[in-house]
């Protein structure tokens, strides 16, 4: 249920963006619905297949997508599939689509492939301890290890939950590659770092890792919306909104950081996760 | 019921030592090689399922199914493997390595008295020449094991001293059984800073005996460790305490040491010392908390890391360099052995739906169940697992994927039919665990596990429709994207240490050199050629005692008759 409407939902976040993007950088720019177009387009293309590819190539974008709709149907957007420990399971199933996706970027053989490859293998390596310990404190907070059941937002729990919001919030612009960290819109691929890896994959392997992503950002924010203090679908509707306007805001008037700056950034997240875990743990209030 | 079949189990082991050396192993090798490990594997799991959970019975029981599982796969592949070798040496290869497995057994079936001290030596002893046995450069690695076998058999000896000891009464004794258990059962589990030596001996020893090595034995120091959780009721707080904490440093250490090495079974040792660093973690815990989980745990690392740890080193065997950087586009060449190393890769990477990722998702949800601080430990364990996963995108994207970066590569060869079969077995066991993981545990763990079959069921019919239908769509192959310049050259592609380079900046532990040549700054190394040098001098002093003068001698010896004198009256 939630993986369908996450599915429907990917292209129309990622239109609007753009759309929004543009409105704010005085461009006329494509409608909101562009995407729906755009992956139209994409799957009825044919494709290219490096000559030094095997079939990982084909497995990158498969796993991606799949890794990221299944994650989807985890998620408590609407009532559905819920266990102890899913948090884990989604973050996981996100992971073994970015393992595939930078295996499939080095096999092409080519120099920006195997860049982007450990570009972002550097990005995971700084989010994930953060994102696990954040949804892990928030979790612990609950006393109930699973994504449906968390505690509504109180003044036991508000630090934990700030605090866990926080690192969400980076690591979906971290896990999205949206600015600061890394620029879609960037056409050199030297400076590219989702991007370098999708650089070999045309047709309907490029619409499936554009739709693997936009699910991996709507789940992201899916994740984020569970801490706000209103019913699961209406949170979820508000944070989509409010993580479009915040994107389409920084990548406006921001900039994006330096490659090798991204640890400075990052940090913040690994540091939410541990201070929220230890205020779980040692039980600090505001 | 298991008696006979350990028997009969024990018996064709031996049979097949000696039919080794008359019978030239190669074509002809019987097949029988690894029935015997069918009859361990069904002993094993019969013990470990029926017999009373948190015994020594039903412990070795699962140890038992392990080494049986490995034992069954080296029989195919020894065929194929121990063809290639001229004949003298192969005989002594098929001659011993049944022994070797006969006293990994043995460790397992005895109770721990002097019989296990004479097992340990005799696994310490064979596994040393095995090593030694095998390529030229083999020596230094063989000796790093015998060294540690040294420290490590001197641990299991004061511990079965000291409990012999309390036996008869003297009950003080009780922590030096647990210190000879942590030292002598803790370094054949590469606990921490006594690591170094794995990482040394795994990489030269040849391939299915690191198989052996690293997916059966170095599991025997865990057996040890949770076998002596039972001699008492709840085993000291600081022995738990010591295991998480050296177990966490050292689940993060090895990854990223493993990240700044440019060979390929280096690469898989350190990510063994990772791996068993986590277990021992887990080990720890279990002894601070008593929480069954965390046994859960243990059960699908330990039996999803003998799986995939030992398809991985007898993957390495095909490869024509051992080092990364002179390697790529395998796949092309060994499509069978590629393919399974990849699923032994994503097992390894602990990644959804297999069963390294339960195991690793049994050892979150008991961490975090865990009070007080020890709950932090689970983000170690991410860091670790992210980590880890990074190094196998590394070594397996760098070795099979992307196009040769020498003309060594052009001498890679697909393993042989007997070495494919090998590997498969252990490839399909890994799919069963991760298929039906609740068989393996038995009636007294019931914990909660994840939906493991709906969800690798389900990944596999969707993964397989949609590669199905991208493969139906029109394609065409052409060459890679280069950006407009024209010749893209194979070393245009991310060299080992450039892959790794930008993520070990994040750890100030371990860093590059780059003069006078490239090499790994690594303070555990540095450390270790201290002690030794301390060690050198100390040796060099006692040594003037050896002067060959025979008035010193005699004065040692009147001195000697005095303290004895003293002592006696």
């Amino acid at each position: 249920m939630s993986a369908v409407l996450l599915l429907l939902l990917a292209p129309l976040f990622t239109g609007c963006l753009k759309w929004v993007k543009a409105r704010l950088q005085n461009r006329q720019g494509p409608g909101p619905l562009i995407d729906y177009f755009n992956l139209l387009k994409l799957a009825q293309k044919s494709y290219i297949v490096p000559e030094t590819a095997s079939a990982v190539f084909l497995l990158g974008p498969s796993l991606s997508f799949l890794g990221a709709v299944l994650a989807a149907t985890m998620l408590p957007v609407f009532p559905g599939l819920s266990f102890t420990g899913d948090f884990l399971l989604v973050l996981y199933l996100l992971n073994l689509g970015r393992f595939f996706q930078a295996l499939a970027a080095l096999d092409s053989g080519s120099a920006f492939g195997g860049q982007g490859s450990y570009r972002e293998s550097l990005v995971a390596v700084l989010t994930e301890p953060g994102t696990i310990l954040a949804l892990s404190a928030v979790a612990l907070s609950s006393q109930e290890l699973s994504l449906a059941s968390l505690a509504p937002l109180s003044a036991q729990n508000l630090l934990v939950y700030a605090l866990a919001l926080a690192a969400l919030l980076l690591s979906l612009v971290a896990e999205g590659a949206r600015m600061p960290v890394d620029d879609p819109a960037t056409h050199l691929e030297l400076t590219m770092i989702h991007e370098a890896q999708l650089l070999d994959h045309s047709g309907p392997l490029l619409a499936l890792y554009e739709l693997a992503s936009g699910v991996k950002m709507l789940s992201y924010l899916a994740l984020a919306s569970l801490l706000l203090p209103l019913s699961h679908v209406l949170a979820f509707l508000l944070m989509v909104v409010l993580g479009l306007a915040g994107l389409a805001i920084i990548e406006t008037y921001g900039v994006r950081l330096r490659y090798l700056r991204l640890p400075d950034l990052l940090t913040y997240n690994t540091l939410a996760g541990i201070l929220a875990m230890l205020g779980v743990v040692l039980r600090f209030r505001i | 019921m298991d008696t006979p079949l350990l028997a009969l189990a024990l018996f064709l082991i031996l049979l097949q030592s000696g039919l080794a050396l008359w019978w030239p192993p190669g074509r002809g090798f019987p097949w029988t090689f690894g029935t015997a490990g069918v009859l361990l594997l069904a002993a094993g799991l019969h013990r470990w399922l029926l017999e009373a959970p948190g015994q020594q019975l039903s412990l070795s029981g699962l140890y038992l199914a392990l080494l049986g599982l490995l034992y069954l796969a080296l029989g195919p592949y020894l065929r194929d493997y121990l063809s290639h070798q001229d004949s003298a040496q192969a005989k002594l290869n098929a001659a011993t390595i049944p022994l070797f497995a006969l006293s990994m057994v043995a460790a397992l079936l005895v109770p721990p008295g002097y019989s296990l001290v004479f097992a340990w030596e005799a696994m310490a002893l064979l596994g040393y020449l095995l090593i030694a046995w095998g390529e030229p450069g083999a020596q230094t690695g063989a000796r790093w094991f015998l060294l540690s076998s040294r420290l490590s058999g001197a641990g299991v000896l004061l511990m079965v001293v000291a409990l012999s000891l309390i036996e008869r009464g003297s009950a003080s004794l009780w922590p030096l059984v647990f210190v000879g258990a942590l030292v002598g059962f803790g370094v054949k589990a590469a606990i921490f800073p006594l690591s170094l030596w794995l990482t040394r001996a795994h990489p030269v020893a040849p391939s299915p005996i690191s198989a052996l090595l690293s997916g059966g034995m170095t599991k025997l120091g865990l057996y040890g460790l949770l076998l002596a959780t039972t001699f008492q009721t709840k085993p000291p707080e600081w022995m738990g305490w010591t295991l998480v904490l050296l177990g966490l440093a050292g689940a993060v250490y090895a990854p990223v040491r493993g990240l700044a090495e440019q060979d390929y079974k280096a690469v898989l040792a350190y990510s063994s010392v990772e791996n068993l660093n986590l277990m021992l973690a887990g080990a720890g815990a279990l002894m601070l908390t008593q929480d069954l989980r965390f046994l859960a745990a243990l059960v699908f690392l330990q039996l999803s890391h003998a799986a995939y740890k030992g398809l991985l080193f007898l993957g390495s065997a095909i490869l024509p360099a051992r080092e990364i950087g002179r390697l790529g586009g395998l796949w092309k060449r060994a499509p069978v052995t590629a393919g399974l190393t990849l699923f032994a890769s994503v097992a390894a990477a602990s990644l959804p739906p297999l069963a390294g990722f339960l195991g690793e998702w049994l050892l979150f949800l008991s961490f975090l169940g865990a009070k007080g601080l020890l709950a932090l430990s689970a983000g170690m364990v991410a860091l670790a697992g992210v980590l880890a996963s990074v190094l196998y995108l590394r070594a397996f994207g760098l070795t099979f994927l992307g196009s040769a970066r020498s003309e060594a590569v052009d001498r890679g060869l697909e393993a042989g039919p007997g070495m494919r079969l090998g590997m498969s077995l252990l490839a399909t066991f890994l799919m069963t665990i991760s298929l039906f993981p609740a068989f393996f545990l038995p009636k007294g763990i019931s914990v909660p596990l994840l939906p493991q079959f709906a969800l690798f069921a389900g990944l596999l019919v969707l993964l397989t429709l949609l590669v199905w239908w991208l493969k139906k769509l029109q394609h065409r192959s052409y060459g890679t994207w280069d950006c407009g310049y024209t010749s893209l050259e194979p070393v245009m592609q991310p060299s080992p240490l450039g892959y790794s380079e930008q993520v070990l900046r994040l750890f100030p532990f371990v860093s590059l050199r780059s003069v006078p040549s490239v090499g790994v700054l690594d303070p555990l190394e540095q450390a270790y050629r201290l002690v030794s040098a301390l060690y050198q001098n100390l040796a060099s002093a006692f040594q003037r005692l050896q002067s060959g003068s025979i008035h010193l001698y005699l004065l040692l010896q009147f001195l000697a008759l005095l303290v004895v004198l003293a002592v006696a009256l």
